[in-house]
């Protein structure tokens, strides 16, 4: 049954993706576009296969530098938040900075990181860091402060200490934001890196982009952007399962067994 | 009342009023009740009758305007933490397994971890409930969270126990089973005890004594000795004293001459 149900939601847009793929390479086949301005999907297949090494060594590197960058976003966030949460003036005075920082572009930032911090990996971090903090430290904030208000209530009646309120009743609630926080962010993580290693690295599928682009390999380009957004699935797909494991499985409903009567 | 009898909580003479509409308005209109060690106690008042205020400020968590409160002979105005507490809704913690729940109330009363899980563990089985022990709360009836709900305020180390209206959002057979089950649950442990509601008939059914607050603001219009004895049966309601009681308080109440059944 279950397996069914799947299978209704996942054909539709596999179906749909199939015919666009087709469209696309019948166009190429027969409309005489020419292949720098638009590679038919199967040149473009041919190319990744070619430098299938190379991408991998790349996807890697890249990955590599997503992965620290939520790391460290994840945990500034998580402290960011928890220290907002317990300072509402220091909150009230810094939000407006924090989100106007959340502004500044990427592409003038970056540049200025390296001047800063030369062209190790320290800006990249940095960059990665500024970037992946802020959803979740934004989102937990929010489900810090939207715990259950009777649970509150509860916990203040029988005299719990500000710290009980944290760890028994706030962090557990806002688990859910911190993942909906951690699913954006880990998007955010991939595309930041893209950023960070086009602006100046020796590896990276940001790297190999800015090779391909300069020339005029469209074909391996749009190689790039296909392992880039099937990156990002897969990160987005980690943390669901994540989320999955932590978040839902505490909720779940599973029938009572009879016989609690005396 | 003698002189030299301990009162578990005793709330003298207060007054509390908010600020509505930029005017004060008075909730507490100089209240004061007392409760003694071992004894059922209910406020009963119609809604909105400042029941809850008063709540809190006995839990601490609120000052009076003039009055003081004192729980176990200590002076305990605006001083949380001495009292064990079963709110309205069960309010049990869905992330925490049933035990786990019970289990952390105890912590934050000072229980250590290993011995709060030992004892609602213990306790569950004692009342029959160890099959819910490792379940979520999500997948339990209301009746059922309020039961584990009563559990987590009685084991909690505290010398007063305060009700509040916990039968008010069960339908009329679980409100009834359940009194049944509070009754027995208490008639076997004896705690002092704060109950609100504004059920004139688990009042009746459930307490030694019964304070009848007015509305807003909140006098005490009538103190009322419940004279049916202990272990008391659930059908008391039954006795033609029942009856006649419960058209007293809905005289007191104002809602008289109605029939009153």
């Amino acid at each position: 049954m279950a397996n069914k149900a799947a299978w209704r939601r996942v054909w539709p847009p596999s179906a749909a993706f199939v015919v666009f793929v087709a469209l696309w390479q019948a166009a190429c086949d027969f409309g005489r576009v020419d292949p720098w301005i638009l590679p038919a999907p199967s040149a473009i297949a041919l190319r990744m296969k070619e430098d299938a090494g190379l991408l991998a060594g790349h996807l890697g590197a890249t990955l590599q530098l997503a992965l620290s960058g939520v790391a460290i976003g994840l945990a500034a966030g998580v402290a960011v938040a928890i220290l907002l949460h317990l300072m509402p003036f220091v909150r009230s005075a810094l939000s407006p900075f924090v989100i106007a920082s959340q502004n500044v572009p990427l592409i003038a930032l970056g540049p200025l990181l390296m001047i800063w911090f030369g062209f190790g990996l320290t800006p990249k971090l940095i960059l990665l860091t500024l970037v992946c903090f802020f959803p979740v430290a934004w989102s937990m904030l929010a489900g810090l402060g939207r715990a259950e208000p009777h649970l509150r209530e509860y916990l203040a009646m029988i005299g719990a200490s500000r710290r009980d309120m944290l760890l028994r009743l706030e962090l557990p609630a806002s688990l859910p934001y911190l993942f909906a926080g951690l699913k954006i962010t880990v998007t955010y993580s991939v595309t930041s890196a893209i950023v960070a290693e086009w602006l100046g690295a020796s590896r990276g599928i940001g790297y190999y982009l800015v090779l391909k682009f300069k020339g005029y390999d469209t074909s391996a380009v749009f190689g790039a952007v296909l392992c880039i957004v099937a990156l990002c699935l897969a990160l987005y797909g980690l943390a669901s399962l994540l989320e999955q494991g932590v978040v839902r499985r505490r909720l779940r409903t599973r029938p009572v067994k009879a016989g609690w009567r005396k | 009342m003698t002189r030299e009898e301990r009162f578990q909580l005793e709330v003298a003479d207060v007054f509390k009023s908010y600020e509505r509409d930029r005017r004060p308005f008075a909730v507490l209109d100089g209240v004061s009740i007392r409760v003694r060690e071992g004894e059922f106690v209910t406020l009963l008042g119609p809604s909105g009758s400042g029941k809850s205020t008063l709540f809190r400020i006995v839990g601490g968590i609120e000052l009076p305007d003039l009055g003081r409160v004192s729980i176990g002979g200590r002076e305990a105005t605006g001083t949380p933490g001495l009292i064990s507490y079963m709110p309205q809704q069960a309010s049990l913690f869905p992330w925490m397994t049933v035990t786990d729940n019970i289990a952390s109330a105890l912590e934050i009363a000072g229980v250590r971890r290993e011995e709060a899980r030992r004892t609602a563990r213990e306790w569950l089985e004692r009342i029959g409930l160890a099959a819910v022990a490792r379940e979520y709360p999500g997948v339990l009836s209301g009746g059922m969270q309020q039961r584990i709900s009563f559990l987590r305020a009685l084991l909690m180390p505290r010398d007063l126990m305060c009700l509040d209206e916990p039968f008010a959002a069960l339908d009329a057979l679980t409100r009834t089973e359940m009194q049944g089950w509070l009754l027995r649950m208490w008639e076997a442990e004896r705690r002092s005890v704060l109950f609100v509601t504004h059920s004139i008939e688990e009042a009746l059914t459930l307490s030694d004594r019964i304070y009848v607050l007015s509305k807003a603001p909140a006098r005490v219009l009538r103190e009322i000795e419940v004279p049916f004895g202990r272990p008391r049966r659930s059908d008391v309601w039954t006795e033609p004293a029942f009856t006649e009681l419960k058209r007293e308080i809905l005289d007191l109440l104002g809602k008289g001459d109605a029939h009153a059944v």
